[in-house]
């Protein structure tokens, strides 16, 4: 498994560079993530989006569906690209730390 | 440029040849400007050297399924064998009595015209790479079935076919291979006598999976297995997409001004109504539109809670005939049960082609399925619903997933619901059942590891994307006049997805997607509001 660096951070990551164990997320390697995601800071809105995602995972386990994230935060698709470039799945869900999305989504 | 080394087929077992193909961005299928410099998209992602350390680059320096390099001589020698006695079990008939009929015509009877060469869109859009052709990976499967399985002189069987030497590099790079082809079968579509390379890709990826077990893990482990476990591909239980439906309810009806009812477990239904788990998350329109539409003509459905009976998928269909069966048992298993008269597939290819024309013939004596094109036709010219085509003013083009069109011939029903409700249709060129794949067939579409998507968006993608810009050619060229392909089947749309997010075509060129049923609930004159709103897609 791939290991991904950044200053002091040390992570197993998978081949789409989603953390391997999900559990060692913390602030920090949420910034190390967003690196990944050309996001050099971490805002308040980000925040709104990370933290509704790891709630909701905490709770069933997967990522909840867009229009939900969508609806809890008050963004718009739009403005979670603005927020994540690639995009709620890809993006934001590898920063909060979840497991990459399965299935056909 | 320089003349590229030829590739010959008995190169793939040779490890001194490395990588045996070098693929990346090219302009072979020219796009229109502002797509037309290479230079302002991105290449292919460098593998990191720990990446190349773990698994097998050595195809075309691409890596799918990332085939684990073993750790000794013994395990390399194992593999070997596991191969070998899977190959001959391939060709037996009490271990494959599915394909071996199709499968034994192709190894025995390829003339090896290359008209399939001039069909397949990733050969084209590959720069013409050998190890892309379609007869590439069939030549080497029949060298190895002459080699291993076939009786007769080996002298004169190796005269017949050529020799090919068998070792893991060549099972390696056949593997990664048998993951370059989308199982589209515009090939087999071609051929003069019927052969199918396709079914090659198909039959190799099985081999792999049963006998080595070696499958794409978003097919096998995140897939069917995740499926048979929890419920769903998607990881959704049945508690998790009974929120997420009563949650596209409410939130539709809010917008519309109209009730948005799904039903569960409803006994004795007329229809069990079953889509890709995808829509649910991704594309929440789509199930809300079926919802919208049955109910509206007069339709008793109803949806399983049921594990596996909310998933329509089957990924086995593409990689594994035992998870195939597994999951398609379930389907019939819980449609019988409700007491359904039959089951309505969803918007998906693959679901359609599992259920509809594979599995129906197996389990499906009392329950019969219907595709989503056929019955949404008929509802639409039952007179029941009143519609203005008007509301769908902006241009529409379709495209014709190959499981629904090519493979079950269901051709016209979508295209006269939309002659009659989209003014601004037009087709693409060439369609039906000559249309090109998505790029993203045979699990593609969920398959991102590593380069991957570098790969299906420049050479598996690139013809579809081509042929999207061109039917709108006529319309004005930016993002003013919003432009919506309509693609009824979840990969498809997720294949398609991708596509404009990496050419970024929805800001430069207004291109939006999604399904048939979406455009149909749009136009009926029931709806205060929209359905269809661009701003949110």
């Amino acid at each position: 498994m791939p290991v991904f660096e950044w200053n002091e951070i040390k992570i197993e990551v998978d081949e789409d560079g989603f953390m391997a164990n999900p559990d060692e997320w913390n602030e920090r390697v949420a910034l190390a993530l967003a690196s990944t995601e050309g996001i050099t800071e971490l805002t308040a809105d980000h925040w709104k989006v990370i933290n509704y995602l790891r709630d909701y995972y905490k709770q069933y386990g997967i990522a909840p569906m867009i229009r939900k994230l969508c609806k809890e935060t008050g963004f718009t698709l739009k403005q979670i690209y603005d927020l994540f470039p690639s995009g709620p799945a890809k993006g934001a869900c590898k920063v909060a730390g979840l497991a990459k999305p399965t299935g056909c989504v | 440029m320089a003349e590229k080394r030829k590739v010959r087929i008995s190169d793939i077992s040779n490890p001194n040849i490395y990588p045996l193909a070098e693929v990346g961005p090219n302009n072979t299928i020219e796009l229109p400007p502002p797509y037309d410099k290479l230079e302002n998209l991105p290449g292919f992602k460098k593998l990191s050297e720990s990446a190349r350390q773990a698994v097998d680059d050595s195809l075309d320096g691409v890596v799918a399924v990332g085939v684990p390099k073993p750790k000794t001589p013994e395990e390399e020698q194992e593999l070997v064998e596991k191969f070998i006695s899977g190959l001959i079990k391939l060709f037996s008939k009490e271990n494959n009595w599915t394909f071996l009929q199709p499968l034994l015509l192709t190894m025995e009877h390829c003339a090896k015209c290359q008209t399939c060469a001039e069909e397949c869109p990733i050969f084209e859009a590959s720069g013409y790479e050998e190890i892309y052709r379609p007869t590439y990976r069939a030549e080497v499967l029949r060298r190895l079935y002459f080699k291993y399985v076939k009786p007769g002189s080996p002298l004169l069987k190796k005269f017949q076919v050529g020799d090919i030497e068998l070792n893991w590099t060549l099972i390696s790079r056949l593997i990664e291979l048998s993951y370059r082809c989308t199982i589209c079968r515009r090939c087999a579509q071609a051929c003069p006598i019927g052969i199918d390379n396709g079914l090659i890709t198909h039959e190799l990826r099985k081999l792999f999976s049963q006998e080595l077990g070696i499958a794409a893990k978003e097919l096998h482990e995140k897939g069917t297995v995740q499926q048979l476990l929890v419920g769903s591909s998607t990881g959704m239980t049945p508690e998790v997409v009974k929120d997420n439906v009563s949650f596209i309810d409410e939130d539709l009806s809010e917008r519309l001004g109209i009730k948005v009812e799904s039903k569960w477990d409803v006994p004795n239904a007329d229809y069990l109504l079953i889509h890709n788990a995808g829509e649910f998350l991704s594309w929440p329109e789509n199930p809300a539109a079926f919802a919208i539409l049955l109910d509206a003509a007069g339709i008793k459905w109803t949806y399983s809670s049921e594990l596996v009976g909310y998933d329509g998928v089957n990924y086995g269909v593409w990689y594994d005939d035992f998870q195939l069966a597994r999951v398609a048992q379930k389907h019939f298993e819980i449609a019988k049960k409700l007491g359904v008269k039959g089951i309505i597939m969803g918007e998906c290819g693959h679901e359609s082609k599992s259920m509809g024309i594979i599995a129906e013939r197996i389990f499906g004596n009392e329950i019969k399925t219907i595709n989503a094109m056929t019955l949404v036709e008929q509802i639409v010219f039952s007179g029941k619903i009143k519609f203005d085509p008007e509301r769908n003013n902006f241009p529409v083009t379709l495209h014709d997933p190959c499981n629904i069109v090519r493979l079950m011939g269901i051709v016209e029903p979508q295209r006269r619901v939309l002659r009659y409700l989209a003014p601004k249709f037009r087709e693409m060129e060439p369609h039906g059942v000559e249309n090109y794949c998505c790029g993203g067939g045979s699990g593609f579409a969920v398959m991102t590891p590593y380069n991957f998507l570098d790969w299906r968006m420049h050479i598996s993608g690139r013809k579809k994307f081509k042929q999207i810009l061109d039917a709108f050619k006529d319309e004005p060229p930016g993002p003013e006049v919003p432009k919506y392909v309509c693609a009824p089947c979840s990969n498809c749309k997720g294949q398609i997805r991708d596509i404009l997010d990496y050419y970024g075509a929805k800001e430069k060129s207004g291109i939006y997607y999604g399904g048939l049923v979406e455009l149909v609930v749009n136009a009926m004159v029931d709806l205060k509001e929209p359905f269809i709103d661009f701003s949110m897609m």
